[in-house]
């Protein structure tokens, strides 16, 4: 890909050690309060190496004012040396990376000869340095070209990650991560430039807050993926508290990166190895999963219309008796989650309705797997073991959804 | 007295049939015009599919566009330019044929008069009617999904609203393109639309009531120091979806 200069300052502090140019560390959304903290961990990760740190340049005059000062409660970051640049716009999408961070990246990482780059997403300052270090080094192993974080989260967190973006990830591109939109990952200087690439497209279409789905995209090259443990992190919250417009942001990104990238999916098949599943302790007080049942009923009896447009017959029989099961035995078969996904994206794909339609018309859907879920794992299920039996459910329908793919008409069972 | 009777309806048939065989003509035009274009378009758009097919408009489209579009493979680029020519065509022989219909009266004629305004209006209506209707099956299924997942009880009745309000909306401004009806449409317009407000606006405010007593409730949680029995409820707040 073609360079560009970028508006890379001198760095602050330089202490004029000699630089270790093999890694470039990328911070995005950075706040002020955040910036000691995060600094310090990396700090400790690297001592006694000096790293390149990427920051958005708000943050960089707050460390110069507060060193020149002689503010005592500003440590120095001796092996640190900052770089800043130009963040994009603030947007609603800010706590996931996007296509700016890594077109910021990969330049400062090409300017800057790097090897590799590590993009450490909002809040990593809740990241222990251990995890930062492992995370390096597995990226500086020359064998790797993607390494995605696996965070540790509790058991209702990360829901739609564990009922959509895994599974499908896992199931048509073949690949392993855990989280497909980790917000730490560590990137070989190719898989940084392939990626600046991609991103390049939606900056120039001025959608800097377009979201891309490095696994894909390192499958589709043929690129080495790994993945490394990060037990402790707290994962960014989303500014936007509308849960439909997430969604609909999310699965739409998701959804039209599957649409680009049918002619990998379709011809790779392979099933994937089952993971260790830890078991964390459960939380004592239950959820209430009442309102999203209550929420499933009411889209059944209004939206039956919508979703039969999209659903097949056999898959609308299996919401029927859904709606009328009792709470305490509610729950979606993993085949049947399966298909209605892959029967969404396939209505996505031929535009069956508008798109904004459709993806609202799944969250009701969604909203009943979390409380499938949720009811599962309170009767014991450990909830990684559900996880993977959907992932697994996944696999094993993907030849449905090659057949409904490629013949839309043809195939309805 | 008979005979003047005889003179006047055979006086009248006459000019009937002059009127019909004036007019006859010139309907024969428009629908002959209309047709030939039609094939003419059809014509013209299976060549131009053949074309455009052929030298592979579709994935040149795509590779040299630095925005990544987005088609539907139902509805790609070759099928939309060759609908356009199409239906170009189409609107194309209407137009010759209104412009043969008008040539074939005299410029004072009455039938002329009448007749032309109607002619031209409707083109006018039909596409307001069309347009209409498809924005009113849209907002309602809007209006239909977002009330469901904002768990409204009355999301089928808000949407069917909403679905009628343009509907009315759009007869009432299709007739009055068409300049039937007069003052009789206004008021029956004013009638049904205010009518289907108000019954929207009673149903979202007695519907809503769970909603803002929440909403009060919450505000004054928020003001008055918690008990310290009090737990909170459990619910869908403490899962995280991202």
């Amino acid at each position: 890909m073609a360079s560009s200069p970028t508006n890379t300052a001198a760095a602050t502090p330089d202490t004029g050690s000699p630089v270790s140019t093999d890694l470039l560390i990328h911070l995005s959304a950075l706040s002020l309060d955040t910036l000691e903290p995060t600094l310090a961990n990396l700090s400790a990760a690297f001592s006694g190496q000096t790293v390149l740190v990427a920051m958005p340049e708000i943050a960089i005059p707050q460390i110069a004012t507060s060193q020149t000062a002689g503010l005592g409660s500003v440590p120095s970051f001796a092996n640190l040396r900052l770089l800043p640049y130009t963040p994009a716009a603030p947007s609603t999408t800010n706590w996931v990376l996007t296509a700016s961070d890594y077109l910021n990246a990969y330049k400062l990482a090409q300017e800057h000869n790097a090897s590799a780059c590590l993009l450490l997403g909002p809040d990593s300052h809740t990241m222990q340095p251990e995890s930062i270090r492992s995370l390096a080094d597995a990226t500086l192993s020359s064998s790797t070209d993607l390494v995605v974080s696996h965070y540790h989260l509790g058991p209702r967190e990360g829901l739609v990650n564990s009922a959509i973006l895994y599974p499908l990830t896992r199931a048509l591109f073949c690949t392993k991560p855990r989280f497909p939109l980790a917000t730490d990952l560590g990137l070989s200087l190719r898989m940084a430039e392939r990626l600046a690439t991609t991103a390049q497209r939606f900056t120039a279409a001025n959608q800097q807050d377009a979201l891309l789905w490095p696994a894909s995209e390192a499958t589709l090259a043929g690129y080495t993926i790994a993945e490394t443990d990060i037990p402790t992190r707290i994962t960014p919250h989303p500014t936007a508290a509308d849960l439909n417009a997430l969604l609909s942001q999310i699965l739409g990104s998701f959804f039209t990166d599957i649409d680009a990238k049918a002619a990998l999916w379709q011809r790779i098949r392979s099933v994937q190895p089952a993971r260790t599943i830890t078991e964390p302790p459960l939380p004592a007080e239950q959820i209430d999963v009442t309102p999203m049942l209550e929420s499933f009923q009411l889209a059944y009896s209004n939206l039956h219309e919508i979703w039969a447009l999209v659903l097949p017959p056999h898959t609308l029989l299996g919401l029927k008796r859904l709606s009328i099961m009792p709470p305490e035995a509610f729950r979606i078969a993993d085949n049947l989650w399966a298909r209605i996904v892959y029967d969404f994206i396939l209505a996505y794909r031929l535009r069956t309705l508008n798109r904004s339609h459709l993806l609202g018309a799944l969250m009701p859907l969604y909203l009943a797997w979390v409380a499938s879920h949720l009811i599962l794992i309170q009767s014991g299920v450990p909830p990684e073991r559900h996880i993977e039996e959907v992932a697994q459910a996944f696999e094993t329908d993907k030849p449905y959804f090659v057949s409904r793919w490629r013949w839309p008409d043809r195939f309805n069972p | 007295m008979w005979q003047q009777v005889e003179l006047a309806l055979s006086q009248s048939a006459h000019r009937a049939l002059v009127t019909l065989a004036n007019f006859l003509p010139g309907l024969l035009a428009l629908l002959l015009a209309v047709l030939i274009l039609t094939a003419i378009g059809a014509l013209l758009a299976a060549l131009l599919k053949r074309l455009l097919t052929a030298i592979r408009f579709d994935e040149r489209l795509s590779k040299n566009s630095l925005v990544p579009l987005d088609w539907a493979p139902a509805h790609g680029p070759t099928l939309l330019v060759t609908r356009a020519v199409f239906w170009a065509n189409v609107v194309l022989g209407f137009l010759i044929g209104i412009s043969a219909f008008d040539a074939a009266y005299a410029g004072n004629s009455q039938m002329s008069f009448f007749l032309l305004p109607y002619l031209t209006h409707s083109v006018g209506a039909i596409l307001l009617f069309i347009g209409g209707t498809l924005l009113a099956r849209f907002l309602a299924r809007t209006v239909l999904i977002e009330a469901v997942n904002a768990r409204l009880q009355y999301a089928r009745f808000l949407s069917v609203g909403v679905k009628w309000l343009v509907l009315v909306l759009t007869a009432a401004t299709v007739l009055d393109h068409l300049e039937i009806g007069g003052t009789v449409v206004d008021l029956a317009f004013g009638i049904l639309f205010g009518g289907i407000v108000l019954t929207l606006s009673l149903a979202i405010g007695l519907g809503s009531r769970d909603i803002v007593s929440r909403s009060l409730e919450k505000n004054v949680d928020d003001v008055i120091p918690s008990d310290p029995g009090y737990k909170p409820p459990t619910t869908s707040e403490t899962l995280r979806h991202f």
